[in-house]
């Protein structure tokens, strides 16, 4: 299988297209086993991948418009490879814990679309065809949230489409400054990532387009004070839109940082650690307070993830392997964790048609099974140790302790402050007496629900268990990374603060 | 040796899973049975591991890897050295009684199965906390019995205050748990990696400022999970859970990691005596603290809880002051008479139908007799009498604190003391003699189980001889920990002894004869004192209104007021600004055929002109 | 003698006729017509600086106009007399159902 990507990436999109023709009593099942095949694909994508080789693997080259140097490129490295199964898994995922009746038909369509352009970001290795995929992500989302939403969903749609639209057209501005750039510096026209990653620009450039880009990323972060088009994304969407909302889109932005700016720009990076880091501290600390002060149970999950983002942002800027490969951990930890804690709720939303948590209490006893589960996924969104978020968490604080020790004591307040909004969202639904009527024939969880949410429980303590199939990729891949940034920066400043790691590899 | 090893390690965690499959289910008794059997085998292997590695030697495993990163690599590596094994002992010991126990106690539960499938992870988590080889894997371990004791404390969560209780403790465990992850970064940074072997070969090379830091951090996180002051809060209110809980986790195991974590790390603690001088005078300072609280208070499981935050402070004084294994022996000997208080404590309790005020009992020694041999007989052991346990850790501790010339930590300790030996008879007079007030409200009290009184009964028996083990204790922990000896004269030897054992002795003596009399005046009560004590010192009013409420109303600016009127509201207002530009000037396009027309006019004219000045020609 | 300026000055003057036209009247009819002195005024220009160059291109264009010009009136008139049919004016003020 020579074409594993372009398979991986069309495969869904030719599949949705098909899928206009299946008649609506089979689309279901037609949908689960197109997320199926994809999963399974990408799983052998994971299985024939080489983790002890850092570079880019699966390579495919197409020239489109050579004259500009625009070409058909794929590849993955172990930086991308495992977000790209984190896309497919959680899509499977999603299609099976599905619970729409509406229109179901076009939905899963979409989402088979969205797959498409979600697995296209992650491994597009040309930038013009990233920006494709990276806009194109947000037509079906735009759709979920706008045809299947809440009250809102009009306004909360066209907030997140043009948000993030208005960032990531600054972010094209400065792809196209530095395609001019590597022309000038070349006399060849090149949109290839990995060509752009060995040009070495002076600093002033390297400022600029670094924050031309960082507003693109920041918005889909989504970074303070970029974020407030999140929440009402997350309130309005449907259970299946939150899910990937939080577990991939928001991913995109932090896989950019580590892909696009901090091998293009490594001594800008290491000039904006102190603004960047700050503005995460303010997400963190700022956010999860918010995130306490919630009455609606989607809302102290979607406040909460943007608090995580940050420790994923900050985990980036450690500009170290410890942090970096952390950071990337985190992404996929976050995905799994977050994407089940958007699912749990829905389950409660779909009996009770409500999310506000004055309406529940009690819960532990009426659905024991679902209040194990939540149980489950909530002390792992605080992070506790042998669930998947602490392997992230714990590296990426350990290694911005390196960059800054009093950061990483503001930012560590993120387990404690995580704990709180946390244990009060478990303590007001889920202990306590049965004191809603309507709350006392509740079913718990069904078959497919079950079937859904267990198997992201698995994945969560298994890789808090034993990382090392995950972390040993990236972690080969992030080394690289930072010796090669070590390498090519120019600043004295940065070439203290990324340090590559010194492994004795020979000497075992 | 290593089967023993991950025997000892697992058994308990097997447990913990298979009850854990019928947590919904109605009670079964097998699951109490299953988890007690695994930990008795879980027992034994530790008791062979403990005679294994008394003639020196360590077991030491490596079972996988955990975390590798960059140079950072985290196994899951175990070590049996002296003190784990002293550790494991004292776990799996307390741990097997309160599951036989429990099974009793817990008899009518109706979450009887989810019971003890929590209990046994608890036990899980305590043994790899203890029995790591590096601190990573022992922060996996503190936060695992965070979680137990969350679950546990609030394992009736149906009460509002269980629940409430539960979060208390997890939250305020976390806060001392960022220190502990801070000192372990440093640890990292500095040393490198985090087995303990590898650090503390270097701690000679290793400047004193990142000692100093490295130990401080750390101590938080012993500060939160023992509940030092000013995280102690949380283990009074913690006492919300089941009783054999409270035995167990909070008194007996738990809550002395803390102490364990020093006495850990001792080869980085001896090294800075200013975090080590802290360290003793905190202790020192949270045990007459604790026990002037426990004087006055009415509730019988905060009394002892209390207590235990006494002799919590008495271990941190004897690890301060570098007697790292009498904080060791204090923690054993304490572990034993504490738990087996909790559990007569919990026969109280279910002879009275979980009441609490001690106030409302009296004269239950009729009923009950053998719990209440066995509690007087733990007080004794707590108030530091001749022959029993407690004697002879305690007496230790006072005595390295004279000998090294710390006169003020000895001076509180020794009427420390006294306070300790006047509560507890305060309590087993309330409990057991005088009046018999439960009448007056109607209790039908009623003596245990007998099995749950033979589960109590090897904790009586090692409450009453462990203290004549001190030289085979010390003989097996000087492999691992230095032990000092404290020159003093025979005569002042003597003296401390005597003067310890007599405040101990005025103290009982003071709560028997006044309590056999009635008690003291209502008028005492009206004092300032009182209140002060009986208020706790007024310290959990002072977090509720300074720091939680503070805290929630900050929260609630910071969404209705920050995020919804300030942050979206401007990027509203820039949306909004775009939209409204588009209204203004959406007149232009009046459909006007004329109006068109004069617009091209103009049109024209600015290009014209443009033209003829922008012209290249000229 | 006739210069070029002439010529020119001649056709910025109907130039301007048209300008005005096309400002002033209300009328669609009228509108057209100043349209085509527009229109005639260029042709002029075209015809004129053909001439006293010598290149024949310019008086091709100006027939191009003219043709295009009387297409557009034939069009234009057919489009008038319909919409007159149908709403029995031709005033441009009556026309604004294309605003925005």
């Amino acid at each position: 299988m020579d074409h594993i990507l372009s398979v991986l990436v069309f495969f869904p999109a030719v599949a949705a297209l098909l899928g206009f023709v299946v008649s609506k009593e089979s689309i279901r099942v037609y949908g689960i086993s197109v997320a199926a095949i994809e999963f399974l694909l990408s799983l052998w994508l994971w299985f024939s991948f080489d983790g002890s080789y850092p570079g880019m693997q699966f390579v495919e080259m197409l020239p489109l418009i050579p004259s500009f140097g625009i070409s058909y490129y794929l590849g993955v490295d172990g930086i991308s490879l495992f977000i790209v199964v984190l896309s497919t898994f959680i899509t499977l995922i999603g299609l099976i814990a599905l619970s729409i009746k509406k229109d179901i038909k076009n939905m899963i369509i979409s989402l088979l679309f969205l797959e498409m352009t979600m697995v296209g970001v992650f491994v597009s290795l040309d930038a013009i065809l990233f920006y494709v995929f990276w806009e194109l992500s947000l037509v079906p989302m735009l759709y979920i949230i706008g045809a299947w939403g809440g009250n809102l969903r009009i306004y909360a749609a066209v907030k997140f489409f043009l948000y993030t639209f208005a960032g990531s057209l600054i972010m094209l501005v400065g792809m196209l400054v530095m395609a001019y750039l590597y022309y000038q510096a070349t006399g060849v026209w090149s949109f290839s990532i990995t060509e752009w990653h060995r040009l070495v620009l002076p600093f002033d450039y390297q400022i600029w387009l670094f924050i031309a880009f960082f507003i693109g990323l920041a918005i889909k972060i989504p970074m303070f004070p970029f974020h407030t088009w999140l929440p009402y994304a997350h309130g309005q969407a449907p259970t299946i839109g939150s899910v990937i909302l939080a577990a991939v889109l928001l991913k995109m932005g932090t896989y950019g940082l580590v892909r696009l700016s901090l091998p293009m720009f490594p001594d800008a990076s290491v000039y904006m650690i102190t603004p960047v880091a700050i503005l995460s501290l303010i997400m963190i600390i700022y956010t999860a307070m918010v995130a306490y002060a919630q009455e609606d149970m989607k809302q102290v999950v979607a406040y909460s993830s943007i608090s995580h983002m940050g420790v994923i942002v900050l985990g980036t800027f450690a500009m170290n392997a410890e942090g970096i490969a952390g950071s990337v951990f985190f992404m996929l930890s976050h995905g799994i964790v977050s994407g089940a804690l958007f699912m749990l709720v829905g389950v409660i939303y779909d009996r009770r048609h409500t999310k506000l948590m004055s309406e529940f209490g009690g819960l532990a006893k009426v659905m024991p099974r679902y209040a194990t589960i939540m149980g489950i996924m909530v002390m792992a969104s605080v992070g506790l140790p042998l669930t998947m978020s602490f392997v992230g968490e714990f590296l990426s604080l350990a290694g911005f302790y390196k960059v800054s020790p009093v950061m990483t004591i503001l930012a560590g307040t993120s387990i404690i402050l995580g704990a709180v909004y946390m244990l009060s969202l478990y303590r007001k639904s889920f202990f306590g007496d049965v004191v809603h009527e309507k709350n006392k024939n509740l079913k718990d969880l069904d078959a497919k629900e079950s079937m859904a949410l267990w198997s992201l429980v698995l994945v969560t303590i298994w890789l808090g268990v034993y990382p090392k199939p995950v972390l040993g990729p990236i972690n080969t891949s992030v080394e690289s990374l930072v010796s090669f940034m070590h390498k090519k920066s120019i600043t004295e400043e940065a070439k203290e603060v990324i340090r590559p790691t010194v492994v004795e590899r020979e000497a075992e | 040796m290593e089967a023993y090893l991950y025997t000892a390690l697992f058994a308990p965690l097997v447990g913990s899973l298979f009850a854990a499959l019928f947590a919904d289910k109605p009670k079964n008794l097998v699951t109490g049975i299953a988890t007690s059997t695994l930990l008795f085998v879980s027992w034994i292997s530790s008791v062979v591991l403990l005679i294994h590695v008394s003639h020196g030697g360590s077991v030491h495993v490596e079972m996988m890897d955990w975390i590798q990163a960059g140079g950072l690599s985290i196994p899951f590596g175990f070590v049996v050295d002296q003190v784990s094994a002293t550790m494991m002992f004292v776990v799996t010991t307390v741990s097997t009684v309160v599951h036989v126990y429990s099974i009793g106690y817990m008899d009518h539960d109706r979450s009887f199965n989810r019971f003890f499938a929590w209990l046994s992870a608890f036990v899980f988590s305590m043994m790899v906390l203890v029995m790591s080889d590096n601190f990573a894997g022992l922060f996996i371990g503190w936060e695992g019995v965070g979680l137990c004791s969350w679950a546990l404390i609030g394992f009736w969560y149906e009460r509002d205050s269980a629940s409430w209780a539960a979060s208390e403790a997890f939250i305020m465990n976390r806060i001392a748990d960022l220190g502990m992850l801070i000192g372990i970064f440093l640890v990292y940074w500095n040393f490198g990696s985090l087995q303990y072997d590898v650090v503390f070969a270097q701690v000679d090379a290793m400047e004193s400022t990142i000692l100093m830091l490295v130990t401080a951090f750390l101590f938080i996180g012993a500060m939160g999970k023992s509940a030092q002051f000013p995280l102690h809060t949380w283990l009074a209110d913690a006492m919300e859970g089941p009783t054999p809980v409270s035995a167990l986790i909070h008194a007996a195991t738990m809550v002395t990691a803390g102490v364990y974590l020093v006495i850990r790390a001792n080869p980085l603690y001896s090294e800075v005596p200013e975090v080590s001088y802290f360290v003793a005078c905190l202790g020192a300072f949270v045990a007459i603290f604790a026990a002037s609280m426990a004087l006055v208070n009415r509730d019988l499981k905060r009394i002892i809880a209390y207590s235990t935050l006494s002799q919590l402070g008495y271990m941190f004084v004897a690890a301060g002051l570098g007697a790292y294994w009498i904080a060791l022996f204090h923690l054993m000997t304490h572990a034993f008479f504490k738990a087996l208080l909790f559990l007569g404590a919990g026969n109280v309790m279910h002879a009275m139908n979980d009441e609490l005020d001690i106030f409302k009992m009296g004269g239950l020694a009729k009923k009950m007799k053998w719990t209440m041999i066995m509690m007087t007989l733990a007080s004794l052991a707590l108030a530091g009498i001749y022959p029993f346990a407690g004697f002879f850790s305690k007496d230790k501790i006072l005595e390295a604190a004279f000998a090294t010339d710390h006169y003020i930590l000895w001076a509180t300790l020794w009427v420390t003391a006294g306070l300790t030996a006047f509560y507890s008879f305060r309590l087993v007079m309330l409990v057991f003699f005088g009046e018999e007030r439960y009448k007056i409200f109607g209790f039908h009290p009623h003596e245990a189980y007998k099995y749950m009184l033979w589960a109590m009964a090897p904790l009586a028996l090692l409450a009453v001889v462990a203290g004549f083990f001190e030289h085979d204790f010390v003989h097996l922990v000087s492999y691992v920990l230095p032990i000092e000896e404290y020159h003093v004269s025979t005569g002042v030897f003597w003296t401390l002894v005597a003067v310890t054992l007599g405040i101990a002795i005025t103290g009982i003596a003071v709560a028997v004869i006044v309590y056999s009399r009635g008690g003291f005046s209502k008028k005492l009560e009206e004092t300032f004192v009182y209140k002060l004590l009986f208020n706790q010192y007024y310290i959990p009013k002072l977090y509720n209104d300074f720091i939680c409420k503070p805290y929630a109303e900050l929260s609630k600016i910071f969404w209705k007021d920050l995020d919804l009127k300030v942050v979206d509201a401007t990027v509203d207002f820039i949306a909004g600004t775009i939209y409204k530009s588009g209204m203004v000037s959406r007149v232009v396009q009046s459909g006007n055929l004329s109006n068109m027309l004069r617009w091209m006019g103009v049109g024209l004219l600015i290009l014209l002109i443009a033209a003829i000045f922008y012209s290249p020609m000229r | 003698m006739i210069t070029l300026s002439h010529y020119l000055i001649v056709s910025a003057i109907l130039f301007c006729i048209g300008l005005v036209g096309v400002y002033r009247r209300k009328n669609l009819l009228l509108l057209l017509f100043s349209t085509e002195i527009l229109l005639n005024a260029v042709n002029i220009g075209f015809a004129a600086v053909s001439k006293f160059y010598g290149d024949l291109t310019g008086q091709m264009f100006a027939f191009f106009i003219v043709a295009v010009a009387a297409s557009e009136v034939a069009v234009g008139l057919g489009l008038f007399i319909v919409w007159y049919k149908r709403r029995g004016t031709l005033d441009v003020d009556s026309m604004q159902s294309m605003h925005g």
